[in-house]
């Protein structure tokens, strides 16, 4: 811990003076742990669930690869322990593997999340010998037209390939599966093509509605029954699977009591830069009005996390409301997600509408009302171009589009 | 899964690494760290795939000569089995 620097969740916070003091100016201010690095918003999928915003930075403006080096050299002198790569999808950055290197050479784990379009053998092998630790592949479904249709691309076919490219490399390797109303119904049947993927770990992450998916939240929830059934074939799976792959998953937030603690908490744990250098504490927060993000090509990291007002405006405790404000669980779940409160109450100051304790908590239970009202599960349809997959779809959602 | 055995060569898994330095050396792994004190440190430090859990155990419980040797045993024995489960460690 650095000079001027007080974390109440880890030390008992005295009642001396100097040190109410240095908690007023710094509240909770610890190193960041972790960078998520979206080195870029391209993407040759346009999955309906994505979660990027619905405003996506250019090539033009995109960090360069010395930029990216500086970054990173700041990563580890501040403490950061990761980075996470993605996007968009990093790979469609010709330089990934200077940047893993970069990455590596300053400390940092590094973890690559990506669709794997973009990798072949002998592209993995160099990333690997600059020092990746880790790849993530995602996939759309177990099947090949549901997946195909969802990520709006016939990349289903490649992305087995690929997956069994990994596994004759020594390198740690998870599964992502993007769940949904679209393809919950036949959870255990992805579970089992999965497992013959053979990763170490699997990540079940049900669509949070962000960017894309919350356009397209009508079509992705899931129905109360949907739900109740996949958390039994998970905990099946957990207690099948343990001690060969390990499998994450977490309730969706809709559907939860407490809201998510977003991020570990805002300007708590980690920081974000998009690929236009502007430094996030979150991946959605551009969308919050009346905040200015600052740029890494004009102030340092450190400085950043330190003094900007974009990362102090929620941290700590004093910008809560009530219910947060009286409650047990606001060193739990920091009052929730700042966007989220933003995108469905209006007001980033509010408490997360996913609560249950909390007055707009109407919001969801509407929305969750809403769609297990009218529930159905669409058919998966393929046609010869992304653009007339498009025009035949509109009416059940919108995919996600590049810039240009 | 089973718990290790006496011939089990426990290591740190595929994906998982030291990390940070000095009093802030942690294991890293695709989420996150584990910040080690006292016996997990001792146990993880000798979990290099060479040496035995036999041999583990049994040079820890010459270090530790006034506690139970069973309990540091079994104690060590769970704690693996955990990290196992976790991935981050295999034997």
């Amino acid at each position: 811990m650095r000079n001027g620097e007080i974390d109440p969740l880890e030390s008992s916070v005295e009642t001396n003076q100097i040190k109410v003091t240095q908690l007023r100016n710094y509240p909770m201010v610890s190193n960041p742990l972790a960078l998520i690095a979206e080195v870029t918003h391209r993407c040759p999928l346009h999955c309906v669930y994505c979660s990027n915003p619905m405003q996506l930075a250019g090539t033009k403006e995109e960090l360069s690869t010395a930029e990216w080096m500086s970054v990173f050299q700041q990563c580890g002198k501040v403490g950061m322990l990761h980075a996470h790569f993605t996007g968009g999808e990093p790979l469609a950055r010709t330089d990934l593997t200077e940047l893993i290197a970069a990455a590596r050479a300053a400390g940092l784990y590094t973890n690559l999340i990506t669709s794997g379009l973009g990798l072949n053998e002998q592209r993995l092998q160099s990333l690997i010998d600059a020092g990746l630790d880790h790849i993530q592949i995602s996939f759309q479904d177990s099947r090949e037209e549901a997946a195909n249709w969802i990520a709006g691309a016939k990349t289903h076919a490649y992305k087995i390939e690929l997956s069994r490219a990994i596994r004759r490399h020594k390198i740690a390797f998870t599964v992502n599966l993007v769940v949904h109303r679209q393809n919950l119904d036949h959870l255990e049947e992805m579970i089992a093509f999965i497992e013959r993927l053979n990763p170490e770990r699997v990540e079940i992450a049900h669509t949070q509605y962000y960017g894309w998916a919350l356009a397209n939240r009508a079509a992705l929830m899931p129905t109360h029954a949907q739900l109740e059934k996949a958390v039994a074939i998970v905990a099946d799976a957990e207690k099948r699977l343990a001690g060969r792959i390990r499998i994450d998953s977490v309730v969706p937030d809709y559907y939860a009591k407490y809201p998510k603690a977003c991020m570990g908490g805002w300007g708590r744990r980690l920081m974000l830069i998009n690929p236009a250098g502007k430094v996030l504490p979150c991946h959605a927060a551009e969308v919050l009005p009346g905040l200015t993000f600052e740029n890494v090509r004009e102030k340092t990291l450190s400085w950043i996390w330190q003094e900007s007002s974009s990362f102090q405006r929620f941290r700590g405790e004093e910008w809560m409301p009530e219910p947060c404000r009286g409650c047990d669980r606001r060193s739990e779940d920091f009052g929730g997600c700042r966007c989220q409160a933003f995108l469905l109450a209006g007001d980033a100051t509010v408490t997360d509408p996913a609560c249950s304790l909390t007055p707009s908590h109407g919001i969801v239970e509407a929305a969750v009302r809403e769609v297990n009202a009218g529930a159905e599960v669409a058919r998966p349809t393929s046609a010869p171009s992304f653009v007339q997959l498009q025009q035949q779809t509109t009416d059940l959602w919108s995919y996600r589009t590049n810039r240009e | 899964m089973a718990p290790p055995s006496d011939s089990s060569q426990p290591r740190l898994a595929v994906g998982c690494r030291w990390g940070g330095s000095g009093e802030g050396r942690v294991i890293l792994f695709p989420e996150g760290k584990i910040n080690l004190q006292g016996t997990g440190l001792q146990v993880l430090e000798r979990c290099d795939g060479v040496r035995t859990f036999g041999e583990i155990i049994a040079e820890l419980q010459r270090q530790f000569s006034a506690a139970d040797p069973e309990k540091i045993r079994s104690d060590i024995s769970v704690f693996l089995e955990q990290l196992q489960r976790k991935r981050i460690v295999d034997y």
